[in-house]
């Protein structure tokens, strides 16, 4: 869902500033820049701390990227309503070590009560790095953010990122407050470095957990280099109570080193948050 | 709503809908039909010339069936009101992707996840023959009210358990069914929206639009132009957004190859109404496995 790129809330705010001084989005240090048209185009540089056995950028990070541009490009797109991620499918290609990756961001739809964008990803040398698909529910802007103003004006920019004193994380994963429970089942606790701006767990959060909780099944089944390749994710209900908990049920039996897997993610009531289908692969 | 011509199969609540005929799934709901979020069950009947070589039919007509009870189910649980699929996932699971795994007849059990204000997500998992979960697959669908009301139900609901239609139409092997012609070139299928495609609103059923997309798509990898089959081509999964209506036609479908990861393929594709100006109806991207 959109997600405020710096605290703009009107000067009466005591909200506490909006992203946290280490927040998810924050580690990840995104740049942004918006057209005429209202189209989005955004990078992220590639850092050892969320690549994967290829030294390419694992899917979770990725999945960052998406939410928060696709959340930038949905307020111009939906205005003067607001919108929210309900769905977003991540299919990713191997892309082998490189400095940053780039999205661009169009919109396919916009209708009367949803909003379906197009991102596609490309490496620094231009080559293809996957495609993203998301669909967002258009809403009357809830009262929380009716002062809120978010500069979408033409321009390139940074996104929120680490201050400079700040040392980025070794493992972004860790940094989040993962932890694997057991093969297939990974838990964060509800902080504010994991939040979005109505104190839920933050949607790129969700892809990342999910990422997650499939990559521990196929540690598991398909060895070590086990890599997500490709999600389809259904956003249903705000995380709002912790501890979230992602679990990843086999679909089928593993073959030719692929798996299949189903990752609900749940708050600490057992409801369900979000529902994806995922595919993991080992070279 | 349409100008369409009037059905000449199917009576009742599946008058019209030719894909209840080519692709016939009984389903029945689970419980007394009191539950809020209600669960089914289809049951499809696998007739070989729907079916591959393998005995394995292809992924959009899977979607399709997905789609059908997806939405089905769906709409239960927005009476008086009803739903238009907006977005459709489908995944395989590798092991019924080559083998006996996942051929023959299919068992698909489906259940509403959520039903908000505006929009319903169901969930559906794919059995085989022998018990074998061989696809899962998420639907959401946009509430919306029906001009004339929402199909007929008497609850539980026990649907399309009907006397097989004898026309030969049905007998059809998919690319005349579906009355495909290949573009100018691979990846590019035309589709002309001959009335038992559509759906009961007179507008392209969304199992149509799956078998199209899922023809270019493989189209497209084998370096084919005419649709039909393509042994050792496979989609592996893709979602499916249904943007806006196909009611005029012919419909396009154009498929283009992004890239692959060893021998999976990522194909994006778009399905446009050429008779309405080239209206977008359809994005979707989809891997494609080279068996």
């Amino acid at each position: 869902m959109p997600e405020s790129p710096a605290d703009t809330s009107s000067p009466a705010d005591t909200r506490p500033a909006y992203p946290p001084p280490r927040h998810a989005m924050r580690m990840l240090a995104m740049e942004s820049e918006q057209f005429e048209t209202g189209d989005v185009r955004g990078w992220l540089p590639v850092s050892p701390m969320f690549t994967g056995p290829d030294g390419g950028p694992r899917i979770g990070a990725i999945g960052m990227l998406v939410d928060a541009l696709g959340g930038m490009r949905s307020i111009t797109a939906a205005a003067p309503e607001w919108a929210f991620t309900a769905d977003m499918s991540l299919h990713l290609l191997p892309t082998g070590p490189i400095e940053r990756i780039q999205t661009d961001i169009r919109v396919l739809r916009r209708g009367r009560r949803t909003l379906v964008l197009e991102a596609e990803l490309t490496t620094d040398d231009d080559r293809p790095a996957g495609l993203a698909l998301l669909t967002f529910a258009v809403v009357p802007r809830p009262d929380h953010l009716v002062n809120i103003v978010i500069d979408t004006s033409p321009g390139r920019r940074t996104m929120s990122r680490l201050e400079g004193d700040q040392e980025p994380p070794a493992d972004y994963h860790r940094e989040l407050g993962f932890i694997e429970e057991s093969a297939g089942i990974v838990m964060v606790e509800l902080r504010p470095e994991v939040g979005n701006t109505v104190g839920a767990l933050h949607g790129g959060v969700h892809t990342a957990l999910v990422d997650e909780a499939a990559v521990s099944l196929g540690r598991t089944l398909l060895g070590p280099n086990a890599t997500t390749t490709d999600i389809h994710l259904a956003f249903m209900e705000l995380g709002f109570t912790g501890p979230m908990r992602a679990e990843a049920t086999l679909v089928g039996e593993p073959a030719n080193n692929h798996l299949t897997a189903v990752v609900q993610v749940l708050d600490g009531n057992n409801r369900v948050c979000s529902y994806a289908t995922v595919e993991v692969s080992a070279p | 709503m349409s100008d369409r011509p009037d059905p000449t199969f199917g009576s009742g609540e599946m008058r019209g809908i030719g894909m209840s005929h080519y692709l016939p799934m009984p389903v029945i709901e689970i419980g007394d039909g009191s539950a809020p979020l209600p669960t089914t069950r289809g049951s499809f009947t696998a007739r070989p010339h729907v079916l591959d070589a393998d005995g394995r039919l292809e992924t959009g007509m899977l979607a399709s069936l997905t789609d059908s009870i997806g939405g089905m189910t769906s709409g239960l649980t927005c009476l008086p009101d009803w739903i238009v699929t907006t977005n459709l996932s489908l995944r395989r699971s590798p092991d019924a992707l080559q083998g006996p795994r996942g051929t023959g007849d299919l068992t698909i059990n489906t259940q509403v996840m959520r039903r908000g204000r505006s929009s319903v997500v169901t969930r559906s998992t794919v059995s085989d023959s022998g018990g074998h979960d061989v696809a899962s697959s998420w639907v959401t669908c946009a509430v919306l009210t029906p001009a004339g009301g929402p199909p007929p139900f008497t609850r539980p609901v026990r649907m399309n358990d009907h006397e097989r239609s004898d026309d030969p139409l049905f007998e059809l092997p998919p690319e005349q069914f579906f009355s495909l012609e290949g573009g100018g070139r691979p990846g590019e299928v035309l589709l002309h929206p001959a009335v038992h495609l559509r759906n009961p609103w007179g507008i392209l059923h969304g199992g149509s639009v799956a078998h199209l997309l899922d023809t270019a798509a493989r189209c497209v990898v084998a370096g084919r132009v005419d649709p039909g089959p393509t042994p050792g081509i496979i989609v592996s999964d893709l979602v499916i957004h249904y943007m806006n209506p196909g009611r005029e036609g012919p419909i396009i479908a154009e498929a283009s190859i992004l890239g692959s990861r060893g021998r999976d393929i990522l194909v994006r594709v778009t399905a446009r109404d050429q008779g309405a100006e080239g209206r977008l109806m359809n994005a979707a991207a989809m891997t494609i496995r080279v068996l």
